[in-house]
This record gives structure tokens, C-alpha cells and sequence, in this order.
């Protein structure tokens, strides 16, 4: 006990800055590590200054002061080096979708996107392509969402039990599964050429997939009208079955396996 | 320090601010509402509705959909056992196998041009020409159906051409 109220103090000294958590403070390393200085060049644009074209700016970041995720090097910059670097996170563990970026040509998460340890090559970070941009790394996701409210994202059912809940059995819960889990990052979305070309009519692969999820629930009992409202040249057919949304998805899941589903129950229907 | 402390004492002014222009380009917005709605560029910034709005559908029509997309795919798997065919066989002794292929060929080529022709060159955004290169595209196909009749019924056909071709 002695000891533990001893040491106490030596594991959070008071010197430290309050905002610490995406640092390694050298001070806290038993023996110092090397600096290994890796350069993350990060798209800039800044809505107050709309005259001003787009930039990439350099930072420099030691990356064993840094956590092991791109998000902690973000996280660093903004709290030591650039706080008006922008950008959206939450939960850090992949769960919430916010943090989604185009890091070195690929769209997925930062928090689950390990940093290169490579110090010769650099490290580009651009937002979401083909997006309109709030600030920084912040895209406008107001018609992504409104795409997705379109598809009506709840149980419809006319016929609810008697009593008690929704029953389904293992069978039919285990068509969810790969479904469920998206957490709309619009990573794949904003991946896919369809949709860059036709954002406005095609519904995407995140929506999609997520229309897919209600037509597939045993429990929905709307699956015709969620497939009626698709019979028609862009909402779903803009699908070319390019495969990006599968490749880019953070979470591992496979929108264009959902929209093929759709397609072969539009055709045999 | 100073200077932060500054910032804070600016901010609530700075943001109360913000908010009377935000609402007055709220009630610019609803005082030309008909200006507004026509500022609305497909896939532009300028969305349909509020932002709680969800985005709406266009009219379902299985021939768009559907039928199209089954048509489209029985058609290219079709073509598989048709070049095998055309391959084994004699287009001079089997002419509706040969006009079958060039036909099918045609509406296989059209379907793809017709896809990239709405991807990138829809009416929504290009109203002149959209349209112009939909119907140069549908007279292409129409010639080139004539033409492959013409050559099927009064030269040697299509699968003799490639024969031909192929050993020249």
C-alpha cells in the first residue's frame, strides 16, 4: 500500500498538459526512444477564406511520441502543432464512422488506420473524394444522409405481435449478418465512381446496403414497396459492379454482395 | 494568456454575429423561395428541400429497371454460346445463327454505350447534349443494324468477314 500511494504521483505527474491522450510523453518512456520524424502532408481549405485554393501542408511528426493510428497523429498536430487543423472524430475505435478520410489514395477510417512507420515516405491525407467540403478534412454528409432517410432505415410492419417482441429465427437473424454492422462512414459511398458521376440520383453502396438490410429483415414486412422504389434507371442501376465499396470498407463488409442481392430479387421477382 | 482571454471575450460577439447573419440569409432564403428552388444544380451544393428532407425517387418503371437490367444480362451471357457457335459452325450454312450474333452483337454494344451515355452525359445535366448523343447513338445502332443485314443477306456475312480476316 505504501508503495502504490508512493508511486501514485509518478504516474501522472502534474507537469503534464490536460489534453495528452494521442501523445507518448517522452517523460512517462522508460528510456528514451529514437526520433523518428515521419512527414504528413494534409489537405487544407478554409471556408473563410473561399478565394484561397486548396492546399496540401506539411507537418512533421515524431512518431515515437505518437500513438500507432493516423488518428493520433492528427490528433497530435491539432493539439501541438495546428489547432485549426479540422477534422471529425469520436469514438476512436472504429464504431462511429466520423473519422472517415482518404489516407494514402484509400478511403477508411483513421482510427483504424495504422501509421506507416516508413519515415521516407510521406504520409497524404485528403477528405472523402469527390465531396463538397465544410472545412479541412470535414465533408458535407447532408445529402448522404438524406439519401439514407430515403430508404426508410425502420422496422414497417402493419401486423406487430400480439404480445411480446419481434420473433426471428437463427436463420433468418444470420441474414443480417455483414449487414448490420455498417456504421455509414460514406467510406464506400465516396468511393465509388457511380456515385461521384451521380450522387444526386444513385443511391449509393452504403444506402444501399442498408435498403438491403430492410428488404432482407424477416421481420419487414414492406420488402415490395422497398424494392419498388428502385425499379428505375439511377437508384440502383447506376451500379456498375466495380467492387471499390468492397475493397475501401473499413468495417470489412461487402455493399456490392447487398446490391447484387437486390438486383437478383428485382430480376426473379 | 492575454490573448487567449481576448479570444474568449470576442467569441460570444463574434458567434452572436454569426447567428443574425444566418438568419437573415435564412429569411433571404424564404423571401425568394421560388429563386431559391431554382438555384438547384443536379449533384450540386444546393440540395431539394430542407436538409431533413429525404431525397425522392423517380417514378418506378420496371423496363428501366428490372426488365432492363435482366435483358441486359441474359443478352451478354447469351453471347458466350453464340461466338462458340459461330466458332464451330459455317456462317454460310447457318445464316440465322450469323444474323442471330451481328444482331445481338449490335444491341450488346448499344446497352454499353447507353449506360455510358447516362453515367456521364444524362439529360438532367447536359439538356442539349444529352439528348443529341442519345439519338446519334440510337442512329449509329439503327445503320449498323441495317448494315449487318445488308452484309448478311448480299455480301458473305459477318462470321465468313472474320474468317477471312482472321487468315489474311
Amino acid at each position: 500500500m505504501q508503495s502504490l500511494l508512493s508511486r501514485a504521483p509518478r504516474l501522472a505527474p502534474r507537469h503534464l498538459p490536460a489534453r495528452a491522450f494521442a501523445t507518448t510523453s517522452a517523460r512517462l518512456q522508460a528510456e528514451p526512444k529514437p526520433v523518428l520524424m515521419k512527414e504528413f502532408k494534409i489537405y487544407r481549405w478554409n471556408p473563410d477564406e473561399p478565394e484561397k485554393k486548396p492546399t496540401l501542408q506539411s507537418y512533421h511528426i515524431d512518431l515515437n511520441q505518437t500513438g500507432p493510428m493516423v488518428l493520433d497523429a492528427l490528433n497530435k498536430i491539432k493539439n501541438e502543432v495546428d489547432p485549426t487543423l479540422t477534422f471529425r472524430r469520436s469514438c476512436r475505435e472504429g464504431i462511429c464512422g466520423s473519422c472517415a478520410m482518404n489516407i494514402d489514395g484509400q478511403n477508411t477510417l483513421a482510427c483504424l488506420c495504422r501509421i506507416d512507420r516508413d519515415a521516407n515516405k510521406d504520409m497524404k491525407i485528403y477528405p472523402l473524394p469527390h465531396m463538397y467540403i465544410v472545412k479541412d478534412l470535414v465533408p458535407d454528409l447532408t445529402l448522404f444522409y438524406k439519401q439514407y432517410k430515403s430508404i426508410k432505415p425502420y422496422l414497417q410492419n402493419d401486423n406487430p405481435p400480439e404480445k411480446g417482441e419481434y420473433l426471428q429465427s437463427p436463420e433468418d437473424r444470420k441474414k443480417l449478418d455483414g449487414l448490420y454492422e455498417c456504421i455509414l462512414c460514406a467510406c464506400c459511398s465516396t468511393s465509388c465512381p457511380s456515385y461521384w458521376w451521380n450522387q444526386d440520383e444513385y443511391l449509393g453502396p452504403a444506402a444501399l446496403l442498408h435498403a438491403y438490410r430492410w428488404i432482407a429483415d424477416s421481420r419487414d414486412s414492406y420488402a415490395a414497396e422497398r424494392k419498388e422504389v428502385l425499379q428505375n434507371e439511377m437508384s440502383l442501376y447506376r451500379c456498375h459492379t466495380i467492387f471499390n465499396c468492397a475493397r475501401t470498407c473499413p468495417k470489412g463488409l461487402n455493399p456490392a454482395a447487398a446490391i447484387a442481392q437486390i438486383k437478383l430479387q428485382l430480376a426473379t421477382e | 494568456m492575454a490573448s487567449s482571454l481576448l479570444v474568449r471575450s470576442t467569441l460570444p460577439r463574434a458567434l452572436t454575429q454569426r447567428s443574425i447573419l444566418r438568419s437573415t440569409a435564412i429569411q433571404a432564403r424564404h423571401a425568394t423561395d421560388d429563386a431559391y428552388n431554382a438555384a438547384y444544380i443536379p449533384g450540386g451544393p444546393v440540395y431539394k428541400g430542407t436538409v431533413n428532407d429525404p431525397t425522392t425517387f423517380p417514378p418506378p418503371s420496371r423496363a428501366n429497371g428490372s426488365y432492363h437490367w435482366a435483358f441486359e444480362r441474359l443478352l451478354a451471357a447469351s453471347l458466350i454460346p453464340m461466338t462458340a457457335a459461330a466458332f464451330a459452325t459455317s456462317g454460310t450454312a447457318h445464316p440465322i445463327v450469323d444474323g442471330l450474333l451481328g444482331v445481338s452483337l449490335v444491341m450488346h454494344t448499344h446497352i454499353g454505350f447507353d449506360s455510358i451515355l447516362v453515367d456521364y452525359l444524362h439529360k438532367r445535366k447536359f439538356p442539349i447534349i444529352g439528348p443529341t448523343a442519345k439519338w446519334t447513338l440510337r442512329a449509329a445502332t439503327v445503320a449498323s443494324l441495317v448494315g449487318i443485314y445488308q452484309f448478311n443477306t448480299n455480301d458473305i456475312g459477318l462470321t465468313e468477314l472474320i474468317v477471312k480476316v482472321w487468315h489474311a
